[in-house]
């Protein structure tokens, strides 16, 4: 990542629609991420704690724990990858701002902690899947705000 | 982003222990049995496995050895040595189940041996970057 770091952005369009072109990438990876969980996981609360406990009344089986750490491990690689990418570009960009650090590594947190929180709320209780929810929707969140201020920075500079 | 390589590997490793059995038995339990008697695969199980997990790994240890270019701390010969062997080493982890499923060892201790060695020396990488930084 250090070529995002160091080459002179003023010089080089070719960069400048790179960086432009992996951020639009990344805004719709993160709003379509949104959407697959929803059809793997469940898109309210009980749909979700039908698949993570399953339902006696409703003959609905829990996910196994296989298929559920499948997904985890997925998206742990995934996070990372998008994550670094936004991360790096945000950090050029904004790096004169003093909120950047404390977004930054809130995205990073977020990105991690999701995924584990969801393998928490399998083995634990419905207030995890509370918690999981928050983090993985204000990561998304959070990471498609910053994909769009970079988009507009090097769209409208 | 080094402990969410360390989580990627513990999810890997807990995915391959359930695969190979432990939700019925204890872990050292399953280490015996795949030691002794390693779990079937079919070619097409070894491929839908293998084949993301060399563009994964691949990328994974690119990304996270490419720091130690920055570092002033331990030398550059050394972390070539480290990440070259780390390549190697996950090669051999992601192509070893192949040589059970051939029947070129009857026992899975080619698995156990790489995918422990793999682990720790992503882990010396990992914590080669984190004295680095």
């Amino acid at each position: 990542m250090k070529f995002l770091v160091t080459k002179d952005l003023a010089h080089s369009t070719l960069l400048i629609n790179l960086m432009l072109g992996v951020s639009v990438a990344l805004f719709f990876y993160l709003g379509l991420d949104v959407v697959l969980h929803a059809y793997v996981i469940g898109s309210d609360i009980e749909s979700i704690t039908n698949t993570l406990y399953g339902n006696v009344e409703e003959f609905i089986e829990l996910i196994l724990l296989d298929s559920l750490l499948l997904q985890v491990h997925i998206d742990l690689f995934m996070s990372l990858f998008s994550i670094m990418i936004i991360a790096s570009i945000y950090i050029r960009l904004y790096s004169d701002k003093r909120t950047t650090k404390w977004l930054v590594h809130t995205l990073f947190i977020l990105g991690l902690l999701a995924p584990l929180f969801l393998i928490v709320a399998y083995f634990t209780s419905i207030g995890f899947v509370y918690v999981w929810l928050v983090s993985f929707m204000l990561g998304h969140l959070l990471g498609m705000g910053l994909s769009l201020r970079i988009i507009k920075k090097l769209l409208f500079k | 982003m080094l402990v969410y390589v360390v989580a990627i590997l513990s999810t890997g490793v807990w995915l391959f222990l359930l695969s190979q059995g432990l939700g019925s038995s204890g872990i050292m339990q399953t280490l015996t049995q795949i030691a002794t008697l390693p779990k079937t695969k079919s070619l097409y199980n070894f491929i839908e496995v293998a084949t993301p997990h060399l563009f994964a790994i691949g990328t994974l240890i690119f990304v996270v050895a490419h720091f130690m270019l920055f570092s002033t701390k331990i030398s550059q010969k050394f972390s070539l040595r480290v990440s070259v062997l780390l390549f190697i080493v996950a090669l051999l982890n992601i192509l070893a189940y192949l040589l059970i499923i051939f029947g070129a060892v009857v026992s899975g201790w080619v698995k156990l041996l790489f995918l422990g060695l793999f682990v720790l020396l992503f882990l010396l990488l990992l914590g080669m970057v984190a004295f680095s930084l």
